[in-house]
């Protein structure tokens, strides 16, 4: 079974520093001829953003020895005289098998090594023209920890009884070590019987942890009891999540521990999924589902629990998710009340395509959801002729009532890309009308021509001309950088906790 | 986006400090600079910077380059601020990559010194708790070091094996692993 990858599919452009190129993917030990162009794509997306390992087994300064010094110092041992920690800040800077091999230089660097954290990474141990794959086991049970950072790239484990048991044993020793990070992508793909060894969910002390292109593990077989207590960060990407319970144990386990959760971002993307639920996050600042599909075209489900910090929220699709707040399933007609908002949420991104008519008339009951969303990032899709348009009723905005975020604090909307479709157009009339403390209204134009440029034009500058309700028009556009569409996604800022701006609004 | 010069202007309306080495010899610079050091930024807010910093691990042919290096870092901080909100689809990480691209650069630059100011720097850079100054310095010295034999390795910086044939054999069979 391969993850199927759904038709439509756009990618960001290289301007965003996408699709990998060979050198990244050989830093995961992967031959750029070996996989079809679909799953090299998807494995590329994740590899660009995959958090790259602190230590390189190549030197990163350029000039990598110092020369001799001139005034006479030359013989002396200056190395060796380093205190101890500063000898370990060179060591945790070193591959594991440069740093092991320091013990035999003499008496001042045996057992230094065991001392220093270590990087573990297994595209470190790719023997050279061999095709066996890396097993960096005897390293990681050589050393007591902690491992700041271990990165699994490139395994190329198989559905075999041996490499089942491997990985097991991996994680199992793993678990003691005291890990902080851990990237873990399967290689080459996700096999039927290859899942996310159970182990790895004894692993408590992580913080971060990036899990890609794996079939996540069979619940009934995990262990009982919280799993990652201490986890802040999540990235699942390409994952294949055929079970509902898993989905609920990765955000809300921690719940069935009675104290405060730790999770701060969690993000899916490219991943099958069936339910994405922030049940009990007192912690959660950001969840982003990505480009994620179901079996069998079934509508994901949103849920929103109790989530008092989730300040940042996308990308949701008006009628294609399914959006529940705590038990109320959110319909077109939903009047909004404190048990159907979230108030914390002030970055919202949606997608949706504006011809199809299902997706527009749930994008009123969508935001009547966050009404103190101030920045709205709205990802216009691309039409497929093969789906169901609709025209919107004239009245469609007047009649969908007051939308809270829309009239008390919408600062910013961006609509990429914008493809001039009239239901964009009314959409953006009524923010025009109706949003009071509106500052930019910025359009990211298309690249391309428009069916009927004249009639873009005159609607544009009917909207530019409109009563804006903030007083003036704040009209803006732009080119987009995207030459066939697309989205700017990116793993790398939507995990920047530093980084405010993950949809690139402001 | 802030113009280019701000950073410059903040720095010269900032207070000025004085750094002394351990040859007492005097240099002057913003605060800006000094508190990439958080021993000196400890100082400053404890008040004692009054008749200059003395800083008598550290000599003045050293201190001159540490200086050199905070200088160029606390720099591209505040350019880093001042740009960071501009109007951006990808800007953001076409910004973040110019600067970082340039102080790559320098660091580079910076780093080619014979290997007794490589150490000295790595001492000053610990004393004087610059995080960034010492993790570049250990860098270079890991860098050397990779992907090198022990032989190698002890000839480049006259390491002296004290070991007896006995350990050496010993350890290297604890460590198959690595020599594999």
């Amino acid at each position: 079974m391969a993850i199927p990858i759904p038709g439509g599919v756009c990618w960001p452009r290289p301007s965003c520093r996408l699709g990998a190129d060979d050198a990244t993917a050989r830093r995961h030990g992967l031959d750029p001829d070996l996989l079809d162009p679909r799953k090299e794509k998807v494995l590329g997306f994740l590899y660009t953003f995959l958090p790259a390992p602190p230590v390189s087994a190549a030197a990163t300064l350029s000039c990598a020895a110092a020369p001799e010094s001139e005034d006479g110092e030359g013989g002396a041992d200056r190395i060796s005289a380093l205190p101890d920690d500063l000898l370990r800040h060179v060591l945790a800077r070193l591959p594991a098998k440069d740093g092991a091999r320091t013990a035999v230089l003499s008496t001042r660097w045996r057992g230094l090594w065991h001392t220093a954290p270590l990087v573990l990474v297994d595209a470190h141990f790719l023997p050279l023209g061999a095709a066996r794959p890396p097993r960096p086991g005897a390293a990681l049970a050589a050393h007591p920890g902690p491992i700041p950072f271990v990165s699994l790239t490139c395994g190329f484990y198989d559905d075999a009884d041996a490499d089942r048991a491997a990985l097991e044993r991996l994680f199992t020793l793993l678990a003691t070590k005291g890990v902080d990070e851990l990237v873990f992508v399967n290689r080459p793909w996700p096999l039927p019987g290859l899942r996310l060894p159970a182990a790895l969910f004894g692993c408590a002390s992580l913080r971060r942890l990036h899990l890609g292109a794996w079939v996540l593990p069979d619940w009934a077989k995990l262990p009982r009891g919280p799993s990652f207590p201490n986890l802040q960060e999540l990235v699942l990407g390409a994952v294949v999540m055929d079970n509902l319970d898993l989905l609920f144990v990765a955000l809300c386990l921690p719940r069935a521990r009675c104290c405060s959760q730790s999770l701060r971002s969690v993000q899916f993307c490219l991943s099958m999924v069936e339910e994405v639920a922030a049940v009990n996050a007192p912690c959660l600042e950001r969840l982003f589902i990505w480009r994620c599909w179901s079996h069998h075209g079934r509508r994901i489900k949103i849920g929103l629990g109790h989530a008092p910090r989730l300040d940042m929220l996308g990308y949701l699709e008006p009628g294609v998710h399914e959006l529940e707040i705590g038990n109320t399933i959110i319909k077109s007609g939903t009047k909004p009340s404190p048990r159907t908002t979230v108030p914390a949420v002030r970055t919202l991104a949606l997608s949706l395509n504006f011809a199809v008519y299902s997706e527009v008339k749930m994008l009123p009951s969508f935001l009547k959801c966050f009404p103190n969303v101030e920045t709205l990032c709205v990802e216009s899709e691309v039409t497929h002729e093969d789906e169901p348009i609709g025209t919107l009723d004239l009245k469609f905005w007047q009649e969908s009532g007051p939308i809270e975020c829309v009239q008390w604090h919408l600062k910013t909307l961006v609509l990429r890309e914008f493809h001039g479709e009239q239901n964009e157009f009314d959409f953006l009339m009524y923010v025009a009308e109706n949003a009071r403390v509106l500052e930019n209204m910025v359009l990211v134009l298309k690249i391309g021509r428009y069916s009927a440029p004249e009639e873009v034009a005159c609607k544009f500058m009917a909207l530019d001309s409109a009563r804006w309700a903030s007083g003036g028009s704040k009209l803006k556009s732009l080119l987009s950088r995207l030459r066939d569409g697309g989205s700017l996604w990116s793993l790398k800022a939507g995990c920047d906790l530093s980084f405010g701006d993950p949809f690139f609004c402001l | 986006m802030a113009s280019a010069g701000s950073g410059d202007e903040k720095a010269a309306a900032a207070a000025m400090i004085t750094l002394i080495s351990s040859d007492n010899e005097k240099f002057e610079v913003t605060e800006a600079t000094a508190t990439l050091s958080q021993t000196i930024r400890h100082m400053i807010e404890d008040g004692c910077t009054d008749g200059g910093v003395p800083l008598p691990n550290v000599t003045s042919k050293i201190l001159a380059r540490v200086i050199e290096y905070c200088k160029k870092h606390a720099t591209a901080a505040a350019g880093e601020e001042g740009s960071s909100s501009s109007f951006s689809d990808a800007a953001f990480l076409e910004v973040d990559r110019a600067f970082l691209e340039e102080l790559e650069e320098f660091d580079d630059a910076f780093l080619e010194v014979d290997r007794a100011t490589l150490f000295d720097l790595i001492l000053a850079a610990n004393y004087l708790d610059i995080k960034g100054l010492l993790n570049l310095t250990c860098q270079k010295v890991a860098d050397s070091v990779k992907g090198k034999t022990p032989e190698q390795i002890r000839e480049m910086y006259n390491i002296v094996n004290d070991l007896t044939p006995e350990e050496e054999a010993e350890i290297r069979r604890e460590t198959q692993w690595a020599f594999e």
